[in-house]
């Protein structure tokens, strides 16, 4: 393992800084740098997975990537510029106004090299469709702490499905009491309440759109 | 005719009457306040007074002699039933010879206080919705064919000044049975001095009321003597609703996906609170027709459930509720099994998660009269917020999940006997000790302590211990540099064991795993974080007390609850805990009417704060998720 990806699991915020500095200096591949450093999230990812690391752990290693990302990405020549994996749109649903989830996993998204398309909280199924229809995400995320929430996920799939987009969007709805059953109920892909499964999950409906 | 100087004490009122006045006649004349409740006829005997020769001399009085008309046969009788020496007299019967000292003893007061400690003392004056008024009516003949509701009022009105009294509709219809059975002499309920809600036959003495908080998980009873605002009985009980879901989320889930959901649990509650009644007034032999009038707190869910309101709308952003001024409901609309024209004074809520529970908080602890800035925590499966002081006053809710009350921890467990509730480890050794609720011995003294599981202080405890001893890092993951054969690695991750099997009724270790301590971090973080945000608000950069409320508020050890940064610091001195806080405001607003306005007009000054929509809440919980929690009131 590279020590940068190390540095970035070990959440050593001043020795990714310093690598990343050395790295530019050295005038090494900026690409090769944001590999690294995706690794690294990669590591945090399973952390979080294996109840090393918390939620506060996936937010200070996603705020050290995206300051890593802010100096290196300028460097990337035209052309060079990394593609992302996939577009995605994301949302907490309609009816409820929970975001802490949302966003951790809109962060680990964003490393895992999605372009994330967050509309916030709140967010009725019209919007969302048309996010989708604008962008062209092939995926789509949505979000809820709340029970009723449960219910716009369900008109927000169905909305998709009636402007004829269910074919080409993959649905995948996370939140702390989200279970199989909800996850079917609401007419969703796949469910997770767990934000490193949910970007495996992302990860999976993006090479199955290509 | 002669004139004659009667003073009352302790009032030290004072003046000239009549010859020949009751002392009760006196007694108004000279704005002495003596209770009264058959108007003067001599039958209740709540008018005691107690006369003393001493009194007069200190007024410069002389005394001479017959002073005060003697006692009838049924007047003597009935004093000494109620176990009352002869130096006692019936103000109303007693009347005025000569010049007369009088002692009113704080039963025969018509105002009466109740003196109250909790952070702070002060008294509240009992002024309860319900009085009682016996009459005696003259019965009908043909010359005099007023009809027997108008009879009554007129009575009434002349016996006791109550202009404007209506009747309820199914009191009435009983009215002239009673009336005549009774030989035209009633016992009247009156309910805020404008309605009638029971007729009774003959002198009825005693005035029952019961203050109800209906809680997600236990519902409590108090049952209180209306006359004096005391608490003669208490009782609770696990709420019915209980089989339909722990949690408020859960119970509104239940209403949306079943046809008759809202009518089940409303049922299940209403139900539950019948039994409650038995109970309750069982214990003093009473019956539930007994109870004059109840009172009711709960959260928003528990509030809407029991009022058969559509719960739905609590959950669903923007979380506006039905109602939130405070209700007045006949027993029977509700189908409770009291009198059925029984009052049901339900309290306001503040908003969508801000219940009744918590207005009955705010009247019990009165932060609005305060200088200081306090910080009221009532802590269950959501935790309720208020901050402020005289000035200005912010409620917040946070969803901290059962954690506290030991759901949603392994081995957690409601705090009952068997509950570990302390926990100490030792930093050097990590051995351990607990003690268990129902047991004053620690583990290690007594060997016949068996632990069932831990409750929510306990988890508290365990937890601060933990990271005290090293076991568990900042951050909140578990050491890999300690070795200890109580730190395992379970199938869900690490875990640290606190009781070994062989003490505990389990069979099994009783561990605190990586899941339970990220439960707390998520509970204490999303609670620290509440505060921090309603700081902000008010401009202030630190607390002048803390008051916890709620049973795990009593429960747990402030030491350790600020170990962890549950809440903001505060000198420990300064932390209070005082029981259910929602049940006492439930009882004050009982007995008291001025209770009653202060609690509307409280839940409307109060100012809700949502606290996800909050900028920086996302920032404050993500950071008080560690422990211990950064002192963040250090920084700029």
């Amino acid at each position: 393992m590279s020590k940068l990806a190390d540095a970035l699991a070990n959440l050593d915020e001043d020795e990714v800084r310093r690598l990343v500095r050395e790295k530019i200096d050295a005038g090494v591949d900026p690409m090769a740098i944001v590999v690294e450093c995706r690794k690294g999230m990669d590591i945090v990812g399973e952390r979080y997975k294996s109840k090393d690391y918390f939620l506060s752990e996936l937010i200070i290693s996603g705020e050290m990537f995206k300051e890593a990302m802010a100096v290196v990405e300028p460097m990337l020549k035209a052309g060079m510029q990394s593609e992302p994996i996939s577009k995605m749109v994301l949302a907490t649903a309609k009816g409820d106004i929970h975001n802490i989830g949302k966003d951790i996993v809109g962060t680990l998204l964003t490393a895992a090299g999605f372009e994330v398309h967050d509309l916030g909280i709140d967010v009725a199924p019209g919007i969302i469709v048309e996010k989708l229809v604008e962008t062209g995400a092939p995926i789509l995320g949505m979000s809820g702490l709340l029970t009723p929430s449960f219910e716009s996920m369900k008109e927000t799939v169905e909305a998709v499905e009636a402007a004829g987009l269910r074919g080409r969007v993959k649905v995948i709805v996370g939140g702390g009491i989200v279970t199989e059953r909800v996850g079917k109920y609401v007419g969703a892909d796949a469910f997770t309440n767990d934000a490193s499964e949910g970007v495996d999950i992302c990860r999976r409906f993006a090479k199955e759109a290509k | 005719m002669n004139r004659h100087t009667v003073v009352f004490e302790p009032s030290g009122k004072k003046g000239d009457v009549q010859e020949g006045a009751t002392l009760l006649e006196a007694a108004h004349e000279l704005g002495d306040d003596i209770e009264s409740v058959c108007g003067g006829k001599g039958v209740c005997g709540k008018c005691s007074v107690k006369i003393d020769e001493g009194l007069l001399a200190s007024h410069g009085i002389e005394w001479s002699g017959q002073v005060l008309s003697p006692p009838a046969d049924e007047e003597a009788e009935l004093l000494s039933r109620r176990g009352l020496s002869s130096e006692y007299r019936l103000a109303c019967q007693a009347r005025v010879l000569g010049d007369v000292a009088v002692f009113v003893p704080e039963a025969s007061r018509r105002s009466r206080q109740l003196i109250r400690k909790s952070t702070i003392e002060r008294t509240i004056p009992v002024r309860p919705a319900i009085r009682k008024y016996y009459l005696e009516l003259s019965p009908p003949t043909l010359s005099d064919v007023t009809a027997d509701y108008e009879r009554l009022i007129t009575e009434l009105r002349r016996s006791s000044g109550l202009e404007e009294v209506i009747i309820d509709y199914a009191v009435l219809k009983d009215l002239s049975h009673i009336l005549r059975s009774a030989d035209w002499k009633v016992t009247l309920t009156v309910w805020k001095g404008r309605e009638i809600v029971r007729v009774e036959p003959g002198y009825v003495d005693g005035s029952y009321g019961l203050a109800v908080d209906i809680g997600t998980t236990t519902v409590a009873g108090y049952l209180c003597d209306l006359q004096t605002g005391e608490v003669l009985a208490t009782d609770g009980m696990l709420n019915p609703q209980m089989a339909y879901g722990e949690d408020v989320i859960s119970r509104i889930s239940h209403t949306m996906k079943e046809p008759d959901g809202l009518a089940g649990l409303n049922r299940a509650i209403v139900d539950g609170i019948g039994e409650l009644v038995v109970s309750i007034t069982g214990q003093l032999d009473l019956t539930p027709g007994d109870i004059s009038e109840m009172t009711v707190v709960g959260n928003t869910a528990m509030h809407h459930i029991f009022l058969n309101l559509d719960p739905v709308c609590l959950a669903k952003s923007p979380f506006a509720p039905t109602v939130s001024g405070s209700l007045d409901v006949k027993a029977r609309e509700l189908g409770l099994t009291l009198e059925q024209s029984t009052n049901v004074h339900v309290l306001p809520v503040e908003a969508g998660f801000v219940g009744a529970d918590n207005v009955g908080v705010l009247i019990a602890e009165e932060p609005y009269n305060q200088e200081e800035m306090v910080l009221i925590i009532d802590i269950g499966t959501n935790g309720e917020l208020v901050m402020g002081s005289r000035d200005r006053l912010l409620c917040a809710s946070c969803a901290t999940g059962p954690a506290f009350e030991g759901a949603t921890i392994e081995f957690g467990m409601r705090a009952a006997p068997g509950a570990i509730e302390r926990v100490r480890i030792d930093r050097e050794s990590l051995e351990v000790q607990f003690k268990v609720i129902g047991s004053d011995e620690w583990n290690t003294v007594s060997s016949s302590v068996k632990a069932k599981g831990i409750c929510g202080s306990g988890v508290i405890e365990a937890v601060a211990e933990m990271v005290k001893a090293g076991i568990i890092e900042k951050g909140g993951r578990f050491s890999r540099k300690l070795a200890s054969s109580r730190l395992i690695t379970a199938e869900d991750g690490p875990a640290f064991i606190i009781a070994w099997a062989n003490e505990t009724a389990l069979g099994q270790d009783i561990t605190v795993s990586i899941e339970d301590v990220r439960a707390v971090q998520l509970a204490k973080g999303a609670m620290y974080a509440g505060a921090r945000i309603l700081m902000d608000r008010l401009g202030i950069t630190g607390l002048d007390k803390i008051i916890l409320a709620g049973a795990f508020g009593s429960y747990v050890s402030k030491e350790h609850a600020l170990a962890i940064g549950l809440f903001p610091q505060c000198a420990p001195e300064k932390v209070y805990s005082v029981g259910n806080a929602a049940g006492e405001g439930a009882r004050l607003a009982l007995v008291s009417v001025d209770k009653r306005r202060e609690a509307e007009q409280i839940a409307r000054k109060v100012e809700y704060v949502e606290l996800t929509v909050e900028p920086r809440f996302h920032e404050y919980f993500i950071e008080a998720l560690s422990f211990p929690v950064p002192s963040v009131l250090s920084k700029p």
